[in-house]
């Protein structure tokens, strides 16, 4: 425990309360450490510049601890709140995602972490639930959704089941399962579209780290600054990870916040919030045009990249290192990272830390190790000329959208491009599409431009699985292959159901959101250049369905107004017609025997008709 | 006791006959006074914000100042490319918009109609919204030559200046994409129909796509001038679809409150919200929304659901490209506030002043009206003894008569317990195998104009059109003369009588359908179609025959258009041309309309009167 240890001095000042209960967790710890390793945690913070003046920065979190520990409830730096609801469901695998934004693959290339890491629009979760048999696991995934949703504040408990999937071919499982019966894991897949990601779902995200955002890269994670990124992505990730020699397994949990920001708006948002008219000396002007004057400016393409420093972009600098994560110098593990393709990249940092040796081969590469309770910043000044950053390019585009206009019909196109100019590539397209939006499966068509002779079909494999009405959504996995520096277009045609009017959901409408299509391109050789491909995930923007509405305020008015008085009118004059008045003294004395007398001879007279 | 009205009313026709014409006349008459009454203050509304959301107005709109100097910069880039070719142009505003990091993607277009070729190359923008999701957009547009054939150099300037200045603000919830057309008629048409994969074979698809659109504003600034005196907003779209008041209601309100700017509506220039005024902007309103043509190139957006609005300059003033600006800026932080589609406010309207309306349920009564007084007509002429074969067997009609009395005896005696059947419609046969055929067959032949005049040349047009008048003016004597050689002479009047019958029940059918969709069309051709209630065969009155002859040549379709070229100003030719590039490229239905329901009204019309002169020559009056 050197954890421990280097940190001892700072006990001196607390209060005896504190004191005593450091002691406690001290003694179990060193109980603990006797028999059983001690979770360890990582922390990094990649920075990378990207074209168009964007930045883009990559958090990771993640600790490994023992899963035995994990099955006691033994939990140390795993969050308690987490495991639990876990074990509860017999969750072995969970995959949680919050999206906001989309990713500009044509300007700022592949996604980081091969798309791993990101989700769709919203939130979209899978897991690999255990389980005997399929209810169990549909009953057991409904629980996690239940229980993540307090824990996240996210409305993960909308994922019932129309919302569910479990894909076949795009999704497998990336832990270890050395004991476990793999035919009881059963995945399933969910993904609300319309999800609004917000400082709610950080709090509880910061809240499951180990630092809690109090120290270490965390501190950066301001949810003013997140959310105004131009695509900002979370993610958790367990799974279990075992090691091919000793044969012991860890539990793994991994988070990650990918957030692209646009240097300019940041650093305007800082000077001013309202993004007014520059004064006119501010304005950089091309003097070469003929007609430039003070009265005419035509603007310039902006020559330099922007002077930013960790501080400007992100509010605050970084308070030191995680405790947890400051580990032996020896070890070499830096936290944080900036990427730039240029050996002149200079940097100026600020306050104590040692820049990392594993960087030292690498020229486009800078990393530094942060020192506990030290403040840290990187001021990356104005690079003249620009600096171009590194693109790499994605392994396909897609981008879909719909077609067509109207209440009744519509269709969806999906355009994927191959930019490849010598090898194909082998693409799962998987669609999870609300029942309320019926495809026409034999409208379902692939074409390829430009178009091959002889006409190959491209896709291989398709799996389907129809929708019920009100019970399950549809889903749609193909499986295709889009040749070298072509493109494959994928249409389909689909009716839009008519809704009750209750299932209309009560805020504003503005449409349905349909969940982003997930495009995964499993591992694979290139032919060419014998080249490894990982497992990438790519999704698509969420779309938004609009259906026939009815205009809820005015039917609704005047079915009120009219049922009024129609019951109004209706029962006055059917008491009118049926009740007959008569001066009390009038009224028959009536006799319920004379009655049942009365009644006999009718009746005998009725038989004989 | 209710069952002897029938009876009655068989044996004294006249009555329901009279009824039948008074309460058409009425029909007409009250139609024709409603919709002039809608200006007054009683019938018309002021306009109103029914869609809470869009907050008109509440935020300071800040473009102006420096911003001012790049407008002028990229008016002179605009005036430099001035003649230069559509690809040329693209080009040089793609690499524009490129600068300003935005998504550029240009679209090319090639639309062939009434023998012309229509090109050119639309080049846009899309900004994306810094946290959005691409599902929803609004759309800035800006034609490079306007409805004019002007250059529209400020309109482009202001877009090209807007796209920079909008890119810094990162309050936008949905994309923004600016759109410069290569003009105002096709280009807009090729792009919105692209954007909804529903384009035709020689426009190219969009590659760079965004949500669905929620609004746009297209804004129309020609000239070197920099100065404008007043805003004038267009909003006609294609078959007489308009946007959502709201949207008209938020530019007002902008312009007017906020910024100070006079708007103008229909080219109302000196409105001075009068009774006069008003009635003048409905009618001009209502013109446009008969003829059903793109008056912008907002108009191509409609027929998606898709709300536009023209924001034109207007005369010479004190404001410039920074008022404009701002408008605009204030009209899209609005756009951009609505949380689901227009859909509040109405969507069927006239307008009479820029803050004066009515809607559908006040003013659609005039159409119904004028339709209805049509089908009540062609009920009189069913019920008329006329339309009825008499000539041919008198004695049957006698015989129905004295078995009906014998029923009427018998079903006295029997009491008043069972219900008397007396059958209104006894009597002698309608013999309908002639009037349906006449009237189905003209309204087949309707299809020939329609088809001819958009697919002739615009050279020949006009020659074309000349002899299809001729044409269509010997037609119904030609028929009226084929009908009265061939058929029994105590049929020929009962046919006349029932295809006017037919034709008039089909019109008033079709244009009462027609006046919940596009209003002013309907009127308008209930308005011509009059005196087809009241020109009927008059075998015995050569002279009422030649006076009916006369009406029905001037309120013919050909008249009409002739009507409309003079109020625009232009050769018939120039209309047809239009009608057909308004088929062709925006899909505009009133040529369908004119040729295929008027003209074969009109023509069956013409035959019944005709018919009097011929009968009256050839001595078959009956």
């Amino acid at each position: 425990m050197p954890l421990f240890f280097t940190r001892g001095h700072q006990w001196l000042s607390f209060s005896p309360l504190q004191a005593f209960s450091r002691l406690v967790t001290f003694l179990i710890l060193l109980t603990l450490a006797d028999n059983a390793v001690a979770d360890t945690y990582k922390e990094k913070l990649d920075l990378q510049p990207l074209s168009g003046q964007f930045l883009l920065a990559s958090f990771n979190f993640q600790s490994h601890g023992p899963i035995e520990a994990f099955n006691k409830q033994m939990f140390q730096l795993f969050p308690r709140s987490l495991g639990q609801i876990l074990q509860y469901t017999h969750t072995r695998e969970l995959h949680l995602r919050f999206a906001l934004g989309r990713w500009d693959s044509e300007l700022w290339g592949a996604q980081p972490g091969d798309g791993q890491n990101a989700g769709g629009t919203g939130v979209e979760t899978w897991a690999w639930v255990e389980a005997d048999n399929d209810v169990e696991a549909e009953a057991r995934w409904t629980s996690l959704n239940n229980a993540l949703s307090g824990l996240f504040c996210a409305s993960l408990n909308f994922i019932d089941s129309t919302r569910t999937i479990r894909p076949v071919m795009s999704f497998n499982p990336t832990g270890d399962y050395p004991t476990t019966n793999t035919s009881r894991l059963f995945l399933l897949h969910g993904s609300l579209p319309k999800e609004p990601v917000c400082t709610e779902n950080l709090t509880p995200f910061l809240k499951l780290l180990p630092c809690k955002g109090k120290s270490g890269i965390s501190t950066l994670l301001d949810g003013h600054k997140l959310f105004d990124a131009s695509f900002q992505s979370m993610s958790i990730d367990v799974r279990p990870i075992c090691s091919p020699n000793t044969g012991t397994c860890d539990i793994e949990i991994q988070q990650t916040v990918d957030m692209v920001l646009d240097i300019s708006r940041s650093l305007q948002r800082r000077d001013s919030p309202v993004p007014r008219p520059r004064d006119q000396h501010e304005l950089i002007c091309d003097t070469s045009k003929p007609y430039a004057s003070n009265e005419y400016c035509y603007p310039m393409d902006n020559s330099i990249d922007l002077p930013w420093s960790l501080s400007d972009l992100f509010g605050r600098t970084i308070s030191g290192g995680c405790p947890f994560a400051v580990h032996n110098p020896a070890e070499e593990i830096p936290h944080v990272c900036i990427h730039a393709p240029e050996s002149k990249l200079n940097t100026m940092e600020t306050g104590e830390f040692a820049v990392s040796a594993l960087a030292e081969g690498q020229r486009d590469l800078q990393c530094y190790m942060l020192r506990e309770n030290v403040p840290f910043d990187i001021s990356f000044p104005k690079q003249q000329p620009p600096i171009s950053p590194l693109r790499q390019e994605p392994l396909l585009y897609a981008e879909r959208s719909f077609t067509g206009h109207g209440q009744e019909h519509g269709g969806v196109k999906t355009v994927l491009r191959n930019p490849n100019p010598n090898d194909a590539i082998d693409v799962v397209y998987l669609e999870s599409l609300p029942w309320f939006m019926k495809p026409y499966l034999h409208t379902f068509k692939a074409r390829l431009l430009p178009a091959q002779n002889p006409e190959e079909d491209v896709i291989s494999e398709l799996y389907y699985r129809p929708a019920l009405d009100r019970k399950r959504g549809t889903q749609l996995e193909a499986k295709l292959t889009v040749p070298p520096n072509s493109v494959v277009i994928l249409t389909y045609d689909f009716e839009k159901a008519v809704l009750r009017y209750t299932e209309y959901p009560p805020d504003a409408n503005r449409g349905f959101d349909v969940a982003s299509a997930i495009i995964t391109i499993p591992p694979q050789r290139r032919r060419s250049d014998g080249k490894q491909i990982t497992t990438t995930s790519i999704r698509t923007t969420s779309l938004l369905l609009s259906l026939p509405t009815p205009d809820f305020s005015m039917p609704y008015n005047v079915i009120i107004f009219t049922s009024t008085i129609m019951a109004l009118a209706f029962g006055s004059i059917f008491n009118l017609l049926v009740r007959r008045f008569v001066a009390v003294d009038e009224v028959q004395r009536m006799d319920l025997k004379a009655k049942i007398r009365g009644l006999i001879p009718r009746l005998k007279k009725g038989k004989t008709e | 006791m209710a069952l002897r009205v029938p009876v009655n009313l068989r044996k004294n026709l006249s009555v329901v006959l009279y009824a039948f014409q008074g309460l058409s006349i009425v029909a007409v008459i009250v139609g024709l006074a409603s919709l002039l009454l809608l200006p007054l203050d009683e019938y018309s509304r002021r306009t109103y914000i029914s869609e809470n959301a869009l907050l008109p107005g509440q935020v300071h709109a800040y473009f102006g100042g420096s911003e001012q100097n790049i407008v002028r910069a990229f008016r002179r880039e605009v005036d430099l490319l001035g003649n230069s070719t559509s690809d040329v142009v693209a080009e040089r505003m793609a690499e524009i918009f490129r600068s300003a990091g935005l998504k550029v993607a240009k679209q090319r277009y090639s639309y062939k109609a009434a023998g012309g070729e229509y090109t050119g190359e639309n080049v846009y923008a899309v900004l994306h919204a810094p946290r959005g999701d691409a599902t929803e957009a609004i759309v800035l547009c800006a034609p490079w030559r306007n409805i004019d054939h002007l250059l529209n150099e400020g309109g482009v300037a202001l877009t090209l200046a807007l796209s920079r200045y909008f890119k810094r603000w990162s309050l936008w919830s949905k994309d923004i994409i600016f759109l410069i057309s290569s003009d105002a008629r096709a280009g807009p048409q090729a792009w919105v129909d692209a954007y909804h994969d529903l384009h035709g074979e020689n426009i190219q698809s969009l590659s760079v796509k965004s949500g669905a659109i929620q609004g746009v504003v297209v804004v129309d600034y020609p000239g070197a001038y920099h100065r404008f005196e007043s805003l004038h907003i267009i909003y006609d779209g294609i078959n007489g679809q308009l946007p959502n008041l709201d949207l008209i209601n938020t530019a007002v309100q902008i312009s007017r409150d906020q910024m100070g700017l006079r708007t103008d509506l229909q080219e109302m220039w000196n409105h001075n919200d009068g009774y006069r005024h008003r009635l003048k902007t409905m009618l001009r309103g209502m013109v446009n929304q008969a003829l059903g043509h793109s008056t912008g190139p907002h108009s191509s957006f409609i027929p998606y659901h898709i709300d536009a609005i023209t924001l034109a300059t207007h005369g010479d003033g004190w404001h410039d490209e920074g008022s404009l600006g701002r408008t605009v800026e204030s009209v899209f932080r609005s756009l951009n506030n609505l949380l689901e589609h227009f859909h509040q406010s109405f969507f069927f309207y006239l307008l009479m002043a820029p803050k004066r309306f009515v809607s559908i349920g006040t003013y659609l009564p005039s159409a119904m009206l004028l339709a209805v007084g049509l089908t009540l007509t062609a009920i009189r002429l069913w019920v008329d003894p006329r339309s009825r074969s008499v000539g041919g067997d008198g004695g049957e009609v006698a015989k129905a008569e004295k078995t009906s009395e014998k029923e009427d005896l018998k079903s006295g005696k029997e009491g008043s317990g069972k219900v008397e059947v007396v059958a209104v419609d006894s009597g002698p046969k309608r013999e309908l195998f002639l009037p349906m055929s006449i009237v189905i067959g003209v309204h087949f032949c309707g299809a020939i104009p329609f088809a001819v005049f958009n697919l002739v040349d615009y050279k020949s047009m006009a020659s074309v059109f000349y002899v299809f008048i001729a044409g269509s003016v010997i037609l119904p004597t030609l028929i009226s003369v084929l009908i009265t050689l061939t058929a029994a002479p105590h049929r020929l009047l009962p046919a006349f009588h029932l295809s006017r019958c037919f034709s008039l029940l089909f019109l008033g059918m079709f244009l009462s359908t027609l006046a919940t969709l596009n209003f002013s069309l309907s009127f308008l051709i209930g308005l011509f179609s009059l005196p087809l209630t009241f020109a009927r065969t008059t075998p015995k009155s050569i002279p009422l025959a030649l006076v009916n002859s006369i009406l029905l040549q001037l309120t013919s379709p050909f008249a009409a258009l002739f009507a409309v070229a003079g109020y625009w100003g232009l050769g018939v030719e120039d209309i047809l041309k239009e009608a057909s590039f308004g088929w062709w490229v925006w899909g505009m239905w009133t040529p369908v309309i004119v040729w295929c329901v008027w003209w074969p009204a009109w023509v069956v019309g013409r035959i019944s009167v005709d018919s009097s002169l011929v009968m009256a020559v050839m001595g078959k009056s009956g």
